[in-house]
């Protein structure tokens, strides 16, 4: 184990890292960066209802969507509203989207949930894109106004600045990650683990797991929720695409390529894609033929992700067994 | 026949032809998803890969019948090897590693024929005797969805003959049920698999073919079909021929009403039928087991 010295200096080595990243790299691989951690959050929340409580679902996009929408359209309607409770719309919005699908789909079993999952997203998918007067169909909502980040008197900060919208993002996102990796440190925590190894055994233990699934469902629902408003704000522009049910995939193969049960596998499998798409659009035409191929391999050869192979290597080379 | 009546008649046979393609990709999948418990998101790929090989093969013979005779078989084939040498492999991992892989399969599939046939839209001829209009009680209707709604019929009535006629059949709907103790008695079970895998995306390459004339061939022929057989798999009950012919048919009139009265909302008609269904029934209409 490391200890207390070694961890307090690769946080701030991480922590200097991301101060100075925008200053080292310039715009384009800030903006790439942003995406990336987009990516991370929402891989991450999908992790806890995937990796750590096992339930697989095929649409979460629609909390991501919700998210994105939430915050775009709350900013087109009402005029002068505050960067953070814009950012507070789209996870209230995925939130109160989570309160109506929990009662429907917290009793159901792993399959019927993907599947159920598979029917809203589509159908959410399906609405933004034929809602045209609320959601812009596929035009989406573009070019609303970003407020600056202020406190009326003290300060103001323009957030159409790449630099300025990399730190608040980075702000966001890394204390959502936090708080996710929190709740996994709990006795709440332990419970989701509990529920995807013996749901039977926690049930007869006394702890009410439908209660308990929904409160995870909103968790994550909200969370996901956010890396939608922070993708809204980012990107400008929000539109049915980012519904579509591709995007619920792509965080469950992030999760897949990082490593499935460890709360950072997700981040290094959403890293992977990132640098991915960037060398592959760069150097070739075929996106798509690399990243299936590489899926491909991956899942024939590494299924439990590169956290799993780190470990696999670990035990082989740098621990002594008994024989 | 007045104007309107003969409108609802042609809508319902349009829903129809439509349904009957879609309950042929669908059946498909009901076997390999349904019944053999694979998911496999790369059915609708070898859908559009047939309906590719068959352009290739009208471009060199000229002749409609010997692509609908080759281009399934072809694209089957391409699916027993992806299921020999791929999808076996990671079925014990379960849906999740299915899943990655066979998204894999299709993008590779999608890029490949991007490749080959480029991104157009390439057209198929219908052969000269579907051409033309037929009347059905006075009214005209096109011969060639006809001979599709006549197709899928076919297709349904012989593999219901082999599933439930069949000693074959038999082995199939065992293995299907205890894979165990069936391999126990003898069986070569994953051999039973893979020659049932291969029959789900003939019947894929048949729907591919039938609807290449219609929609013409493209990249994304493959998106729209691929989605809709699922919802059909998942709603109709899985592993339920039966309830993937109904819901089929459902769908295929829902469609083609739909565009009809609610021009602007009939893809959303569908995903609400789902959405209702799963929430009453998560198991599906015909479905007994998850």
């Amino acid at each position: 184990m490391m200890n207390k010295t070694t961890k307090w200096i690769l946080w701030s080595v991480l922590l200097v890292f991301l101060i100075i990243y925008p200053l080292v790299f310039g715009i384009y691989y800030t903006n790439v960066f942003v995406t990336f951690a987009i990516a991370a959050l929402y891989a991450v929340a999908i992790q806890m209802l995937l990796g750590f409580t096992g339930f697989l679902s095929f649409g979460h996009a629609m909390y991501f969507g919700v998210g994105a929408y939430g915050t775009a359209i709350a900013l087109v309607h009402i005029k002068g509203l505050p960067l953070i409770v814009s950012v507070l719309f789209g996870f209230a919005s995925a939130l109160l989207l989570a309160l109506v699908m929990a009662p429907l789909v917290v009793r159901l079993s792993v399959t019927a949930f993907a599947m159920i999952h598979m029917a809203f997203g589509m159908l959410a998918y399906t609405l933004a894109l034929k809602l045209r007067n609320i959601t812009g169909g596929e035009d989406g909502i573009g070019a609303f106004p970003i407020p600056p980040l202020r406190i009326p008197g003290v300060f103001s900060i323009d957030m159409t600045d790449p630099t300025n919208f990399y730190y608040f993002a980075m702000v966001i996102l890394g204390v959502s990650i936090w708080i996710l990796w929190f709740v996994t440190k709990t006795p709440f925590g332990c419970l989701m683990v509990g529920i995807r190894d013996n749901a039977n055994r926690i049930d007869y233990l006394g702890f009410k797991l439908p209660q308990t699934k929904a409160v995870l469902y909103l968790l994550v629902g909200g969370f996901a929720g956010i890396a939608g408003s922070i993708f809204a704000l980012f990107q400008n522009l929000i539109s049915a695409m980012e519904l579509y049910i591709m995007h619920s995939f792509i965080q469950i193969m992030q999760i897949m390529v990082g490593g499935i049960g460890s709360f950072f596998g997700p981040i290094l499998g959403a890293g992977v894609f990132a640098v991915l798409e960037e060398l592959t659009s760069r150097y070739t035409q075929r996106v798509e033929l690399v990243i299936g191929l590489i899926l491909i391999l991956v899942i024939m050869y590494f299924p439990t992700g590169l956290i799993g192979m780190y470990h696999h290597f670990k035990t082989r080379f740098f621990t002594r067994q008994a024989d | 026949m007045d104007a309107t009546t003969a409108m609802y008649v042609a809508q319902g046979l349009h829903g129809l032809a439509y349904g009957m393609i879609l309950f042929l990709v669908a059946s498909g999948l009901t076997l390999i998803f349904g019944m053999m418990g694979i998911l496999t998101l790369a059915h609708a790929a070898f859908f559009m890969l047939s309906a590719y090989f068959s352009y290739q093969v009208m471009q060199m013979t000229q002749n409609f019948w010997l692509a609908l005779l080759i281009a399934p078989v072809v694209a089957g084939i391409v699916g027993v090897l992806c299921e020999r040498f791929l999808i076996r492999r990671v079925h014990v991992m379960g849906h999740i590693g299915e899943l990655i892989l066979t998204v894999g399969i299709s993008l590779v599939i999608l890029d490949a024929v991007k490749a080959i046939w480029s991104t157009d839209s390439l057209y198929v001829d219908i052969p000269e005797c579907l051409q033309g209009l037929v009347s059905i009680v006075g009214m005209e209707y096109p011969i060639y969805r006809l001979f599709i709604i006549g197709l899928a019929l076919l297709v349904l009535i012989f593999m219901a003959l082999i599933l439930y006629k069949t000693r074959l059949g038999m082995i199939v709907r065992a293995a299907v049920s205890d894979a165990d103790m069936v391999n126990a008695l003898g069986i070569n079970v994953p051999l039973v698999f893979m020659l049932v895998f291969g029959v789900g995306t003939w019947m894929a390459g048949v729907a591919g073919v039938a609807i290449a004339p219609i929609l013409t061939v493209f990249p994304g022929l493959a998106d729209q079909m691929g989605m809709d057989a699922y919802i059909i798999v998942v709603v109709g009950g899985f592993g339920s021929l039966s309830g993937a012919f109904l819901v089929s048919i459902i769908f295929g009139l829902l469609s083609s009403y739909g565009v009809q009265f609610v021009s602007q909302l009939a893809p959303i008609l569908m995903f609400i039928f789902m959405a209702i269904v799963l929430v009453i029934k998560p198991v599906g209409i015909f479905g007994e087991r998850e």
